[in-house]
């Protein structure tokens, strides 16, 4: 099946064995229903640094997705509160308005290399935030709060997604959405980066000139991988508003955009669940580190420190060594 | 007969320095043309030009009747003028088979969204490449090194590479750039009789710039001759052998040996 | 009109220092290093704590500073960044590092020095009237002059010592200066010191004025890295331009659209973004040049 070995598909059974069964009874069993939470934020952060991954993957070093999920969050709950949107529609045309904008801004700057890309792409972040600032559409620093909860969606009055407003566990039913759209999500980048496509972002993120002179077409595709990593960032942040049910124009900061670019590096530059990891062993680390109140800064900063000071390939490739397997 | 590729009155001007001065020669089909001359002729800019690398300040190339300068590098190499590098410019961390087979995109004939999908025409594309990769390899003779990574080869075999992957677009013209710098006698000879083959059983049009004189003189049928920017000559490599201004042109240089 | 002006001088030499720190470091490592602004603070509680809490001499503190700063400089260019650099990957390890030490370095801020705001005694009273067009407070005079000395300082630093010359051979092309004798392991660590001096010294400086907090670090990391790319990444006279233009344009834009906040910082990104979109090759500069 696609082309998978058997050890794969077991290995991605287990995982979704895990995530939607085992989780479940573990979090059943201790009573720690905070993990829901926390679990349905690692999804949604996941996918968004799926994104800054695939920015890599053409050699971009990509700050900027906070401004792509702040985009996100705002245009669904505008779409939801303003124009009474079903949350399901907004969702898509969420993810498709910060691609169009990643469009627009992907054509001068996508032509920026290295360090200079990573600084326009941070102050990119710091642009979106002050222009939901600025905005009366976004309504300034008081954001747009009272975010009502996803209602269900029928088609020929058979229900295909439930209305969350009438469940008596929202929490269950938020982890279970992130997953799906995290699964589908990583699915997808599975299949491009295994596609022909993905063979020429590769080729474009080890030389561009090479690549260009075998006929590709760089500047479309580095357009197409930033609309999609984009369109990822607009995703993971519109779920993000609907949670919180509110977003801010602190929602999503510079800091966000670090983050996501420190779960792809963790996680292994090379893999593509390396973001996945990065983010749940990023999120996690940072959540157990609470335990050391005001020191919990400090030792997470070391250890960030001494995993890219030893192990600057990311933390992947402690299983697979160097070169590893995708 | 109308010449392969002809380049009219190419200049090119950085700021106020002349690099190419209104060049102007044509390429046969089916032949192999060396530019020669010393550094800082303007050899590689004139390459640069060709392959749409760098716009022309004027003048104009021309294949097969269509212009061709002044284009994007992969509109250019679409319509079959392709470009080499030296031995630096590879896909690092693919493997020799892997370049290869990535090499061949203009081959496709399934969509991007087709090889997403898993769709059959983009099945049979993969096939395909794979196939005629491992035929190209056999024919340069790279076979034995198609699993290694390009970063861990040796100098010689990086140059093939570059053919490999060069040939791979199926180009009705390849651009060498250098293709025998830093090479001993023996694998000069091995470079010659390869880039002899790639014209003699591919039917490829080859253009080289080079400072290798025996070896140009041992495989052009033709010879171009550049100095500070100017064409001096033109003509067959006993010509230029006995060409008073070429021979002036190479006795006023020194450091011939820093590639350029 | 005098008023704009002079904010603009006012402002603009104290982003220039702030530049130049930024873009030595860059041009001589081609590390972006986030941890600037963090540096910048550290340099405002430095001289907060000599001046303000022990009262000791201004111009001490302000030693203090700048050699509290050279030597954190030097050490994380030493122990972190000088090996990772060695390594592989080393574009997206060296900002990841940046990264992670900029958020190490706020939380040492925030345990030394505490979350709130802290601020120091004015170094000189007096405000400077003319005529009631052109006001500026004593103090504020003496730091923009005091920036300027730095400035031209560094620049006869840069020019005339063997040191300066030593720098600009490697920010212009690592492995050439290499072979010409330049011990590079060195002076990278000598510039890394004396970009990460330069932040703190602003930090000295400008703590006498709007004293310094934990949060100032990412905001002050920001507009350096947009000075930066304005001009050029590692041209000198890019940094202090660029500088210049920020101080500028902030003191107009406050002036004159004051009622409308933020709006300001917003429309400076912005004209970047476009200036960037009309200009690409302008923040190509080859370092030094």
């Amino acid at each position: 099946m696609f082309g998978f070995t058997s050890k794969q598909l077991a290995r991605v059974g287990i995982f979704l064995f895990m995530i939607f069964i085992g989780v479940p009874l573990i979090v059943g069993a201790t009573g720690r229903w905070d993990f829901y939470f926390t679990l349905t934020s690692v999804a949604l952060l996941a996918i968004a640094s799926a994104g800054v991954w695939l920015t890599f993957y053409i050699g971009r070093i990509n700050i900027g997705q906070g401004a792509f999920a702040l985009i996100g969050a705002y245009v669904s709950a505008i779409l939801v509160v303003k124009a009474g949107w079903s949350f399901w529609i907004s969702l898509p045309a969420a993810g498709l308005f910060a691609a169009v904008v990643a469009i627009l801004i992907g054509l001068p700057i996508l032509r920026l290399r290295g360090v200079y890309f990573a600084m326009i792409t941070l102050v990119l972040t710091q642009v979106v935030t002050l222009t939901a600032l600025a905005l009366p559409i976004t309504n300034g620093a008081r954001g747009i709060s009272n975010i009502p909860l996803p209602s269900g969606i029928s088609v020929f009055g058979i229900p295909i997604l439930p209305d969350f407003a009438a469940m008596e566990n929202t929490k269950l039913a938020f982890y279970y959405t992130a997953c799906i759209l995290m699964i589908i999500t990583y699915a997808a980048l599975y299949r491009l980066v295994n596609s022909r496509l993905g063979h020429l972002c590769r080729s474009m993120q080890q030389n561009e000139e090479l690549a260009s002179s075998i006929g590709v077409n760089i500047s479309y595709i580095r357009i197409v991988i930033f609309a999609i990593s984009s369109f990822f960032g607009g995703i993971g942040g519109a779920m993000f508003g609907s949670i919180a049910q509110s977003v801010y124009p602190s929602s999503f900061q510079v800091a966000d955009s670090v983050n996501f670019m420190l779960n792809c590096f963790l996680g292994g530059l090379g893999y593509v669940f390396g973001p996945m990891l990065g983010t749940l062993v990023l999120y996690f680390g940072w959540d157990l580190l609470f335990e050391f109140g005001k020191y919990q800064m400090l030792i997470y900063s070391t250890i960030l420190i001494v995993i890219i000071r030893f192990l600057p390939n990311g933390l992947l490739s402690i299983r697979f060594g160097k070169g590893g397997d995708k | 007969m109308s010449p392969l590729l002809q380049v009219k009155n190419v200049t090119k001007k950085y700021g106020g320095l002349t690099a190419n001065n209104a060049i102007s020669f044509d390429v046969a089909e089916n032949e192999i043309l060396s530019v020669i001359g010393p550094n800082g002729a303007g050899k590689s800019t004139l390459f640069k030009m060709i392959a749409s690398f760098t716009p022309t300040t004027s003048g104009e190339v021309v294949f097969q009747g269509e212009r061709i300068s002044n284009l994007k590098p992969h509109i250019v190499a679409r319509k079959g003028v392709v470009r080499t590098f030296q031995e630096t410019t590879i896909f690092k961390s693919m493997t020799v088979r892997e370049s290869v087979v990535v090499a061949q995109h203009l081959r496709a004939k399934a969509s991007l969204a087709g090889y997403f999908w898993g769709s059959k025409t983009a099945k049979e594309d993969v096939t395909a490449f794979e196939r005629y990769a491992d035929e190209l390899l056999e024919f340069l003779g790279m076979s034995h090194i198609a699993g290694e990574q390009a970063s861990n080869l040796p100098q010689g075999s990086l140059r093939a590479l570059g053919i490999a992957i060069g040939l791979a677009t199926d180009p009705k013209v390849l651009l060498l750039d250098e293709p025998f710098a830093g090479m001993n006698h023996d694998e000069t000879m091995n470079m010659v009789n390869l880039v002899r083959s790639v014209r003699d059983e591919r039917g490829v049009t080859v253009m080289l710039v080079e400072h290798d004189m025996p070896a140009v003189m041992n495989i052009s049928d033709r010879i171009v001759v550049l100095n500070f920017g100017e064409k001096v000559a033109e003509g067959t490599p006993s010509e230029i052998q006995n060409n008073e201004k070429v021979i002036e042109a190479y006795l006023g240089s020194v450091d011939d040996e820093i590639g350029m | 009109m005098e008023q704009i002006l002079a904010n603009g001088v006012y402002l603009g030499s104290q982003y220039a220092m702030i530049a130049l720190g930024l873009t030595l470091i860059f041009a001589l490592m081609n590390v972006l290093n986030f941890a600037h602004g963090q540096m910048y603070v550290i340099g405002g509680f430095v001289t907060y704590t000599f001046y303000g809490q022990w009262g000791v001499p201004f111009v001490l503190a302000l030693v203090m500073s700048c050699v509290t700063l050279a030597i954190l400089g030097a050490l994380i260019e030493r122990y972190l960044f000088a090996p990772v650099i060695k390594g592989p990957a080393r574009e997206e390890s060296t900002m990841l590092l940046a990264a992670g030490i900029a958020f190490f370095l706020d939380a040492v801020i925030l345990l030394v020095f505490g979350e709130k705001q802290s601020g120091v005694p004015k170094i000189v009273d007096g405000v400077f009237n003319y005529d009631f067009r052109l006001i500026m407070p004593y103090d504020r005079i003496l730091i923009c002059v005091l920036a300027i000395l730095s400035i031209v300082a560094f620049i006869g630093l840069m020019q005339y010592t063997k040191t300066g010359r030593a720098l600009r051979a490697l920010a212009q092309d690592r492995t050439a200066a290499q072979l010409m004798g330049v011990n590079v392991d060195r002076y990278s660590m000598i510039g890394f010191a004396l970009g990460a001096m330069l932040a703190g010294l602003v930090g000295g400086l400008l703590v006498t004025i709007t004293g310094v907090n934990l949060g100032m670090g990412g905001a002050t990391s920001i507009k350096a890295f947009m000075m930066v790319m304005i001009g050029g990444a590692g041209v000198i006279s890019g940094a202090i331009w660029d500088g210049i233009i920020l101080g500028f344009m902030e003191a107009i834009g406050l002036a004159l659209l004051y009622q409308y906040g933020d709006i300001t910082y917003l429309l400076i990104f912005v004209s970047l973004m476009i200036f960037l979109a009309i200009r690409p090759q302008g923040l190509m500069g080859k370092p030094w040049g």
